[in-house]
């Protein structure tokens, strides 16, 4: 085992190898001079001194050698060597190499860019101080089971003073602030944080100060920290607005730090200001918060999370009401921001490992090929004395350089793909935003391409080592045996390819299978010429909820007034975009409070709600502009509900409380069809409407409302998005207006992610086939090529075209068939890990995958054909004096 | 008629002969392979050119540096001169090679 000193020297020898060989040469002629001075001085003569001298010396040359060789990297010699002979070997084939390096290059090119991805969101740290020792903490409660619910600001201090395992703990709320005063009114994402936030996360403010725990509790006025993108976009970056006031809600706020660029925890942050400058709900003291907390060094999250379980069980003792059965759970940061992204990625891995194969499986091929024309070459090789190890080693070198040489291409690939990743990317994928060209790209593409050349290179290697000397040094010979069948090595190879092109074949097809059956579920909403928008509402200026319902009322008559408007309708909850409000469902004789899973989503709606969404009224009635604050509270519900609770009986004028209190009850007064409208991959869910006018619900961000409008048109809804914007300016000029869309767009929207999946699963799985098509051309063309002899025998024997051409593609043709079966059972296997992304289709859908395989099966005979056809069009003279 | 040979040398020693001869003072490689063979009276018959590779080896190894100066003669050689590593070394392989010696030694006694 050599030194690291002595490698060092070997080192420093190897890189100035020319002058130690010059010095050596120097001192050897010394050598040879004292000899000769020395036998002239014995009285020889001159030539005879000189000669005697050199054979007491020895093989100079030799010695010389055996010199470099001692100091040397011998191996790295050797490699050289090997990389030298390997280069003007691929110049000599520039076709053969032209097609391995563009085939590897695909298969590098697109394993490194899904790698790049892969790297930034799911395995670099997130960009925060200790990032690893971050956790956030979400109580869950038997009544939401799969939920999360966000911690009562009241007991932070408890969590927080009841923990040995954290070093610190902060806690937030993301809220929407308008921003008014300069240009168009603007709505803002707020983070609301506690003092701990940002020196928990690590982060500092680029101009002026950061938060202190002074902020927020009257001494300092109500301060806010910009984003960086805010700071540029809306103020052009200029420093001077440290210190000055803005217009946050209708109040002002002084600006006192810019947050460094790239930061925008939790969500899109825009302004950061501090969690006690925010106005609490009013009535209810109930205020929630998210809360991180960051680890000890060296305490494991299990330790944390044990604390945790008795810090929740003396909270539901101490609140048996609301807190009974409740646990505390720690989730570390960066699973719960990439956690749901991860699936998705993995299946893209999967799909690139196998196009990575299926490249290395084409260039295999290739190899082999050649290495049969090489025969003579290699087994001349052998019978000079080479070792099998070393012409395997040769060999190697020579796929090496090959994947080396598409892994530069497959890097130009990457860049590009990274590219396009990112401008494709739904915005719904965590740290996308990360994503970029950056050096380690450079490593993984290297690290793939030498696997790639080890993959596609050792297998031929191996084979080709080891000719037989007899056979492959007689001239006749060396292009004879080629069937494919008497090389089981090529038809394993093509067999295999086959079988994964059709893996990648079905998974991608499940995909978009599943795709369009979610873009053809009925939703029961009538989406053509629906837009939609949301609207936050201050409560600086909209203190209750009258004031709600009123500036509700005059928006909707003067909307109405419009020509190209049949229906207008507001809602406190969002369509389509996976969030609802959950209330639980108390039924007087029928449920009792402590029940599990009695819950219901509930929305509050103004009258025109179900004309303009197009759902279809069962039994009763909907809402009328009669029922308002005041009188009985009604409720709508759906079949859904309707059907849990009451079954076949009719639930009309039946009482539901929504929520804890009794105060909460609404008579039941109408029935509705059930809708999926926070996404059309959940179904059904039970749910309750209640009328806006009655109580909108729409505080829930607490220092604003958030109202959802629905504009039913008759026309192109886009040409009356000025007009709408104008009519609610009228109303209120400091009002933002954002996601302005149509409910068709939301949808597209909610589906994105999926959508670019199957996309790139579509991509790579077309990709796949190109690459079973020119393997299999390729491996038949050159057993057609090889048997140019045997096929015009044949011919000359009187055998027809027809049997010939026959006789070629069911060559083809039962390998294909050979690599359907395999790529079934695999595909059977495989499916198993996508079938929880799957929509309306089984991983085993027997129509997709006979589908896939007839493709394949297709795909495999054109790629024979072309041979096939040449094979036919052999003129047997020619063919017997062929080679 | 049996006769002593002018023996080639047993492998590995070559090395140790090398470092032996560069335990007072700094040789040219010329002057190593004379003192060799003086010293062992011409039994040694070194092939003198397989000196150098041996020379490469023991830089690399590190027990011996060279150094580029003037001969008596004026002229410029390179000087080999034994570095601390190969004074143990020497050492090491002085112990090995007497212990061998004598059980040769012994092993031809008593047959």
């Amino acid at each position: 085992m050599p030194s690291l000193a002595e490698l060092w020297r070997r080192l420093l020898f190897f890189l100035g190898r020319n002058r130690l060989d010059r010095e050596l040469q120097e001192e050897m002629r010394q050598h040879l001079e004292f000899k000769a001075q020395e036998n002239l001085d014995f009285g020889m003569s001159q030539e005879e001194a000189g000669n005697e001298a050199a054979r007491q010396f020895g093989n100079a040359l030799l010695l010389k050698e055996k010199s470099r060789k001692a100091r040397g990297f011998a191996a790295l010699e050797t490699i050289t060597q090997d990389l030298r002979y390997g280069l003007r070997m691929l110049r000599k084939a520039p076709g053969f190499t032209a097609v391995a390096i563009i085939t590897l290059a695909l298969g590098i090119g697109v394993n490194t860019a899904i790698f790049s991805v892969v790297n930034t969101i799911l395995l670099r740290p997130l960009p925060y101080r200790d990032s690893a020792r971050i956790v956030h903490l979400w109580t869950t409660l038997p009544e939401f089971p799969n939920m999360q619910l966000t911690e009562s600001a009241s007991d932070f201090p408890v969590i927080r003073d009841g923990m040995q395992s954290f070093e610190s703990m902060a806690a937030y709320r993301e809220a929407k602030m308008n921003l008014t005063g300069r240009g168009e009114p603007e709505q803002l994402s707020a983070a609301v944080v506690s003092a701990e936030f940002l020196p928990l996360l690590g982060i500092q403010t680029i101009r002026g100060r950061t938060l202190d725990s002074q902020d927020g509790h009257g001494g300092n006025g109500k301060v806010v920290l910009l984003s960086y993108a805010l700071w540029q976009r809306r103020f052009g970056g200029d420093t001077g607005i440290v210190g000055k006031g803005i217009i946050l809600n209708q109040q002002p706020y002084t600006v006192v730090g810019i947050l460094p660029r790239g930061f925008s925890f939790p969500n899109q942050t825009d302004i950061l200001t501090p969690l006690s400058s925010v106005p609490e709900e009013q009535g209810q003291g109930e205020n929630d918060v998210f809360v991180l907390a960051k680890l000890r060094p060296g305490v494991p999250l299990q330790k944390a999370q044990s604390e945790l379980d008795t810090i929740a069980a003396r909270l539901s003792k101490n609140h048996p009401d609301d807190d009974s059965g409740r646990k505390l759970e720690a989730v570390p940061l960066q699973t719960e921001i990439t956690g749901h992204s991860r699936s998705m990625l993995l299946v893209l891995v999967g799909a690139v490992g196998l196009l990575l194969l299926m490249a290395c499986v084409n260039v295999s091929n290739l190899i082999l090929s050649r290495g049969l024309q090489r025969q003579r070459e290699i087994a001349t090789r052998a019978a000079l004395g080479a070792s099998r190890s070393r012409i395997v080693r040769q060999l190697l070198a020579e796929s090496l350089l090959l994947s080396f040489l598409g892994g530069v291409l497959g890097l130009l690939l990457a860049i590009w793909g990274v590219d396009i990743f990112r401008v494709l990317a739904p915005a719904g994928i965590a740290r996308i935003d990360e994503l970029r060209i950056e050096p380690s790209l450079v490593w993984a593409a290297l690290a793939i391409s030498s696997l790639a050349g080890i993959l596609s290179g050792l297998a031929p290697a191996l084979h080709t080592a080891r000719p037989d000397l007899n056979l492959a040094l007689k001239e006749r010979q060396s292009s004879a045996p080629a069937t494919a069948s008497r090389f089981p090595l090529r038809s394993f190879l093509i067999v295999s390819e086959v079988a994964l092109a059709l893996i990648l074949l079905t998974g991608s097809g499940l995909m978009m299978q599943s795709l369009l059956r979610l873009l053809h579920v009925n939703s029961g909403i009538r989406t053509d010429h629906l837009l939609t928008m949301d609207l936050t509402l201050p409560q600086a200026r909209y203190p209750g909820d009258n004031h709600l319902v009123l500036f509700a009322q005059r928006l909707m008559e003067s909307l109405q007034q419009h020509p190209g408007i049949e229906n207008v309708a507001i809602t406190n909850s969002t369509l389509f975009r996976g969030s609802m409000h959950i209330a639980p469902v108390i039924i007087p004789g029928v449920t009792n409070e402590r029940d599990i899973g009695n819950q219901a989503q509930e929305k509050s709606v103004t009258p025109d709600y179900f004309r303009c969404l197009g759902i279809h009224v069962v039994s009763g009635r909907t809402f009328s502009d009669r029922d308002v604050q005041g009188i009985t509270r009604v409720a709508v519900i759906n079949e859904s509900l309707a059907r849990r609770y009451w079954g076949s009986q009719s639930p009309l004028g039946k009482n539901v409380i929504l929520g804890p209190n009794p105060e909460d009850s609404v008579q039941i007064i109408g029935v509705v069809a059930d809708t999926r409208d926070t996404s059309l991959r959940v179904g059904p869910q039970p749910q309750v409407y209640v009328a806006f006018f009655q109580g909108s619900g729409a505080f829930s961000q607490k220092s604003s409302a958030g109202i959802h409008l629905l504009i039913r048109t008759a026309s192109d809804p886009a040409a009356l998005i000025s007009d709408v914007r104008r009519q609610i300016w009228s109303q209120d000029k400091d009002l933002p207006i954002t996601k302005v869309q149509t409910i068709a767009e939301a949808i597209s929207e909610s589906v994105s992610e999926r959508r670019f999946q199957s996309l790139l699963l579509g991509a790579f799985a077309g990709l796949g086939l190109v690459l079973t098509l020119v393997g299999i051309y390729g491996v038949i063309s050159y057993s057609v090529s090889q048997r140019m002899r045997e096929i015009g025998i044949r011919l000359a024997l009187g055998a027809q075209r027809g049997n010939v051409l026959q006789y070629v593609l069911r060559e083809g043709a039962q390998l294909a068939l050979l690599g359907v079966v395999t790529g079934l059972a695999g595909s059977l296997l495989a499916m198993r890990l996508l079938a929880n992304q799957l929509f309306g289709i089984k991983a085993t859908d027997p129509a997709t995958l006979i589908f896939a395989a007839l493709l394949m099966l297709a795909v495999a005979l054109a790629a024979s054909y072309i041979p096939a056809r040449r094979a036919t069009q052999v003129d047997p003279m020619i063919a017997l004096r062929y080679e | 008629m049996p006769k002593a040979s002018k023996n080639e040398l047993l492998p590995g020693t070559l090395e140790m002969l090398i470092l032996q001869t560069l335990t007072h003072r700094p040789l040219h490689g010329y002057a190593i392979a004379r003192q060799i063979q003086q010293i062992s009276d011409d039994v040694l018959q070194v092939e003198e050119g397989s000196l150098y590779p041996a020379l490469q080896r023991l830089l690399v190894k590190g027990w011996v540096k060279a150094e580029w100066g003037t001969s008596t003669k004026n002229r410029r050689v390179r000087h080999y001169t034994l570095t601390s590593a190969g004074r143990k070394q020497l050492g090491i392989e002085a112990e090995n090679f007497k212990r061998m010696i004598q059980a040769i030694a012994r092993i031809m006694q008593t047959s």
